[in-house]
């Protein structure tokens, strides 16, 4: 999988997530769990790089990151989501 | 400026009546001389908090700097109408420089920005290290990182599930007990590493610390994730003529550092002998003699401590290497755990990057979210950390306890010759 396939995957796996109802906001691992043919080095890389273009967002919470599509879920004035495993 | 508004804080001024200076005078005295509202806030919400005896603050969110994943940390007061100024309060890391070291004139440019962009309250410095401005709004974020990184020439720190920002002790700055050169090793090290302390990589953050010698002033075998600490491998020089000198009571131990009460006269036996973790030291009386049996020393510098005229390090010198400490979270406090002894460690000390990107490669892989490595080491067992994911040979010191389990599973590569079984030919003569 070349980094424009792993990027267009992300976005996918966000979107379909997002669209069953399920989380927003997704961590690095469970990426890699469900792209498991990629190096997780390669799908950080790869979701670092869809966050500059604009097409991810960061959500900290301080101690951890989580990614999301901009604009959906929680936000700017959200709390902490609690991790989920 | 407009009036201020102040808040009653009766339980909170009760910790101006301590033997030490109150962070609550500082900020209070900060609002008065600046009409600062969000520092009455502060403590308007700090006051609420301690009646309450819960938190009013939220952390996290998306609020960042373009371009990194980490240094700012999202900050909101629950109670809105109440304190409005701290609405919206956000902390952020300032990388800070190696062992700390600052001109006057760089701190002073850092708070006259941090004075008009934020609420003019910092901590110096948080628990890995970094600088913390406290308390801004999201509008003054990219402002900030701005006049930081371009006009401060100031980094910011990481946060998040990425590198955190590293830290060393003094070193050759000031000590002359550093074995290595940890301010250069520091610097070069988070230079290598920006991608990873800017931008989420990670299941959960990572911290480097580095000491220059055992004493381990950053206690980094308590709180880092990798810990490198600066080491000797030959023997410990010994002047045995000041070794007499302290049982003669000439020379004061610690260097005078306990002096403060009469602790009776030297006694090499109890203060030095007798604490050697390795018991690997020897004072004969009749020959007035000091003897340390070097090949079972661990270099844990009690002994040099205590007799610093007397004893010195070796010098070759290099580095060990300690992963896993951490704070409770999946599991309990943990200290760091050797994995390697001894380590040689010049520029461009890629030796050492291997070293990191092997670890990280592999927790990558396997950590759970939220787990750190040393969770995971113990998860998967030090055993096979060791062996099958840094690929080290693995020696007696890093065995704690003797396995009591007698039974042993060999795997043929690990038997000598190997072995070939023909089931058939077995079936033979075991026919049930
Ligand atoms: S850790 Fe060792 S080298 Fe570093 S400041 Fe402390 S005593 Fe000196
Ligand atoms: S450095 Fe520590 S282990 Fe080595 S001889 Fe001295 S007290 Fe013993």
């Amino acid at each position: 999988m070349n980094k424009e396939e792993l990027k267009q995957k992300i976005i996918q796996i966000m979107e379909e997530k997002v669209k069953k109802g399920g989380k927003t906001k997704i961590y690095l691992k469970d990426l890699q769990r469900e792209i498991p043919d990629a190096n997780p080095r390669e799908i950080k890389n790869a979701a670092n790089e869809l966050v500059r273009e604009g097409k991810l967002e960061y959500f900290s919470t301080g101690s951890t990151v989580m990614f999301g599509l901009p604009g959906v879920g929680m936000g700017l004035e959200a709390g902490v989501e609690k991790p989920e495993e | 400026m407009g009036e201020v508004k102040k808040h009653d804080t009766p339980k909170v001024d009760q910790l101006k009546t301590g033997p030490w200076p109150s962070f609550v005078d500082d900020i209070y005295s900060y609002a008065e001389k600046h009409k600062n509202q969000a520092c009455f806030d502060i403590m308007g919400q700090m006051e609420l908090s301690y009646t309450n005896k819960e938190t009013h603050w939220k952390h996290g969110g998306i609020v960042g700097v373009f371009g990194y994943g980490g240094g700012v940390i999202g900050r909101y007061s629950d109670q809105q109408e109440k304190f409005p100024a701290i609405w919206a309060f956000h902390t952020v890391r300032v990388h800070h420089t190696a062992g700390k070291w600052y001109h006057t004139s760089a701190l002073k440019k850092l708070c006259d920005m941090w004075d008009s962009r934020g609420s003019g309250v910092v901590n110096f410095h948080g628990s890995t290290g970094d600088i913390i401005l406290l308390g801004t709004v999201t509008d003054q974020l990219e402002p900030i990182f701005f006049d930081l990184t371009h006009q401060l020439h100031w980094d910011l720190g990481g946060s998040g599930s990425n590198l955190r920002s590293p830290a060393c002790c003094m070193g050759k700055s000031r000590c002359e007990w550093a074995l290595i050169d940890v301010q250069e090793l520091d610097y070069e090290l988070t230079m290598a590493f920006q991608d990873e302390l800017h931008r989420p990589a990670f299941p959960y953050k990572f911290k480097f610390k580095f000491s220059g010698c055992p004493l381990d002033c950053v206690a980094a075998v308590a709180r880092a994730d990798m810990s490198f600490i600066g080491t000797w491998r030959d023997d410990i020089r010994i002047d045995q003529e000041a070794v007499r000198a302290y049982v003669r009571g000439e020379l004061k131990p610690n260097a005078g550092a306990f002096s403060d009460r009469d602790w009776g006269p030297f006694d090499i036996k109890k203060e030095v002998i007798d604490l050697c973790p390795t018991k690997c030291m020897y004072w004969d009386e009749n020959e007035q003699k000091l003897y340390i049996n070097n090949s079972e020393c661990n270099r844990c510098m009690h002994c040099i401590a205590v007799m610093p005229e007397a004893l010195r390090p070796g010098q070759d010198t290099g580095i060990a290497i300690l992963i896993g400490a951490k704070a409770p979270i999946l599991e309990g406090a943990q200290l760091s755990t050797l994995i390697v002894p001894f380590m040689k460690v010049e520029p461009p000390y890629d030796e050492l990057k291997d070293f990191i990107y092997k670890a990280w490669d592999y927790w990558m892989e396997n950590g759970k979210n939220r787990e750190r490595i040393g969770e995971l080491i113990q998860r998967v067992g030090l055993n096979k950390f060791i062996t099958e994911v840094m690929g080290l040979t693995p020696i007696p010191q890093h065995v704690r306890v003797p396995r009591d389990n007698p039974y042993i599973f060999w795997k043929e590569e690990e038997v000598e010759g190997g072995w070939t079984r023909d089931v058939a030919e077995f079936r033979k003569r075991h026919p049930a």
